[in-house]
């Protein structure tokens, strides 16, 4: 009974198994350490949220001065003081942009301005919206001029110690734990006290003790990395030491290098802003992020938008850092590969 | 142990001689002399000036007086103030910047820990996004921008608070969540991390095989390891707070050490940023040794190690 299904059944229900090739087929495409790393980063909102805002702010912060008609520190008593005025937005209540002041007193009539200042005018009559952008950019620059300088040192000199090792290792390290020791804001300090505070003063303060934390990391990465097996295996199949490198090494360095980078820019922001408050940041009539925040203090309770305004600009900026770091963190992380 | 608190006893003294040096010779290398904005002197009243303050000496003998007094804990005569002693300024101004650093650590801690602990036990919900987008928020809005935000909100706008000055407990909650904020993020943040690690770990998996209630487990077995390293950032906080007092007093007219230094910047009051600075790096090199050496009596890893790797 059972005999006669089976030779009932028609060829036509067989096929050959799969043959050996189909085993070993790669199922997804390969993708290079960064087409991987953007995937994941994409996925993360906050950090795709961080980087467009950086961006904008870079943007805004290198165009805005240049297409506006004023300059930052253009100043017309006449005009001073002006509440923020933002065609459209005027119309939107509760955002405070409509030209009046905290006592609903409509200034730009009175004053007979017809021009939009759209962050207001200082007590000077300076345009805000400009000095805004150009303190951005100050302390953009100060912030990565410091960060690239950190990195370049930091990678030289936690690269030979890491890659030397043994005495050469101690010593350097030595070095660092001492500088660490050293309050790195009272350093800051004493040497603008000196040179006196200047864009070039503040990067320069801000680099003495600032390399030595990516130093350490690039260290301890190199370190790391040397005594990994894949870096054997790939010396003992005959890899050029340019070969374990470039493919090996440096991939590998690279992202915790980016992300501390990532995150000693947003560091490098706030230091700046704070040395303006205790009088040492960038003097006038030049601003930085800081130094508005300072200046506006002082009209807290009449003219709060000169405060408000660059305080928003700074904590987005330090804010958009953090969170692309954060992201970068995870995708840059390829253990985090799934 | 012993071997590794000597250790770091004397990296401390190290770390505190060369600050010592670098802040007597960048002292030096200032330009202008504190005496210079006082030009209607005679020759005779400089000379006389001069010997008073040892600025006659050769170098390397003011060098080597400054360290002896230093190593007596006299940091010399404030050049602004009347001659006053700079040690005194300091002693008559540690008040307040005391109570405010306490009480901005305290609160930060406690706010800390239990956001970090509700946010690795709620893992992955919405008191865990919360909590976590509160510690971003945290680490991102510098002190003096809540600062601000607290003085027009809550003294200009609604006038619950006084808007600054020092005259009783009212007007220090401003400057306490002011400086809390940062503390309150990271504390959090790390809690969290921690507690998350330590959950994953094979002797919860033993407590919960044993048949131990989940709260039983949270309470006995996970908070108290988790919070071991979370004593290592509680240095670099201490720390964070002292500097932040800096701006966080002057924003509040706050009679303490940091606006005192602040002040004797603009004056160009030499000795008194020189003492001052010692005072806040030995204070800062002297939290760290002490949260490092309790770190090493709670974790008996580390203790046995004779050193952190």
């Amino acid at each position: 009974m059972e005999q006669k299904q089976l030779e009932n059944l028609s060829p036509d229900l067989f096929r050959p198994a799969a043959g050996k090739e189909d085993l070993e087929k790669i199922g997804r495409p390969s993708l290079s350490y960064w087409q991987d790393a953007w995937i994941r980063l994409k996925k993360n909102k906050g950090a795709i949220f961080g980087l467009i805002i950086v961006i904008l702010i870079t943007l805004l912060a290198i165009f805005a001065p240049v297409f506006s008609s004023h300059t930052y520190r253009e100043q017309n008593l006449a005009l001073s003081k002006l509440p923020p005025k933002i065609p459209v937005l005027e119309h939107v209540g509760f955002l405070g942009v409509d030209g009046k002041d905290k006592d609903g007193f409509d200034v730009y009539k009175a004053k007979n301005v017809k021009e939009y200042y759209w962050f207001g005018t200082d007590d000077l009559g300076r345009d805000q919206w400009v000095r805004v952008w150009q303190g951005t950019r100050i302390s953009l620059l100060i912030a990565v001029a410091a960060a690239l300088i950190d990195l370049f040192i930091g990678i030289i000199y936690g690269g030979v110690a890491g890659f030397y090792g043994g005495r050469t290792d101690n010593i350097m390290m030595r070095i660092i734990e001492i500088l660490i020791g050293i309050p790195h804001l009272i350093i800051v300090i004493l040497f603008i006290l000196i040179f006196k505070p200047g864009v070039t003063s503040i990067i320069l303060a801000m680099v003495i003790t600032g390399w030595t934390g990516m130093a350490r990391i690039v260290r301890g990465q190199i370190l790391k990395m040397k005594e990994q097996e894949f870096v054997l295996a790939s010396k003992t199949l005959g890899a050029a030491n340019s070969r374990l490198i470039g493919k090996h090494l440096i991939p590998n360095v690279l992202g915790p290098i980016i992300v501390t980078t990532m995150f000693s820019v947003p560091g490098a922001i706030f230091t700046e802003a704070f040395l303006s408050f205790i009088g040492l940041g960038i003097a006038p009539p030049q601003a930085s992020l800081g130094s508005l925040v300072n200046d506006g203090f002082r009209f807290i309770q009449t003219y709060p938008y000169q405060l408000i305004i660059p305080s928003i600009v700074i904590s987005l900026l330090i804010l958009s850092f953090n969170l692309l770091g954060d992201g970068l963190r995870d995708a840059l992380d390829p253990k985090m590969r799934k | 142990m012993l071997r590794y608190t000597l250790q770091r006893i004397i990296y401390m003294l190290i770390t505190l001689f060369i600050i010592a040096t670098l802040t007597f010779f960048l002292m030096k290398l200032l330009p202008g002399s504190p005496l210079k904005s006082q030009d209607k002197l005679t020759p005779e009243q400089i000379t006389i000036i001069n010997e008073k303050y040892g600025l006659n000496d050769p170098l390397p003998v003011q060098y080597v007086n400054y360290l002896g007094n230093l190593a007596q804990g006299d940091l010399g005569l404030s050049f602004q103030y009347d001659n006053r002693p700079v040690t005194e300024m300091i002693a008559g101004r540690i008040g307040p910047s005391a109570q405010l650093g306490l009480q901005a650590l305290i609160l930060g801690s406690i706010v800390g820990l239990i956001l970090g602990i509700i946010a690795a036990i709620k893992h992955n919900t919405f008191f865990d996004y919360g909590a976590t987008f509160l510690a971003v928020i945290g680490i991102s809005i510098p002190s003096f921008v809540f600062a601000g935000f607290m003085q027009f909100v809550l003294g200009v706008k609604l006038q619950l608070l006084p808007v600054a000055l020092w005259e009783g407990f009212s007007y220090t909650i401003m400057p306490t969540l002011a400086l809390s904020g940062f503390v309150i993020a990271n504390i959090s943040r790390f809690m969290r991390t921690e507690l998350l690690e330590v959950m994953a770990s094979d002797y919860i998996m033993l407590a919960k095989a044993k048949g131990i209630s989940q709260s039983g487990i949270i309470i006995k077995h996970a908070i108290r390891n988790a919070l071991i390293p979370v004593i290592t950032i509680i240095g670099p906080l201490a720390v964070n707070i002292m500097t932040g007092s800096l701006v966080i007093e002057r924003i509040f007219a706050i009679p303490g050490l940091g606006e005192q230094f602040v002040k004797s910047i603009s004056m160009n009051d030499y000795t008194v940023i020189m003492g001052t600075t010692i005072f806040y790096s030995a204070l800062f090199i002297f939290i760290i040794f002490v949260v490092d050496i309790l770190y090493g009596i709670v974790d008996p890893r580390i203790r046995l190690a004779g050193g952190r790797k």
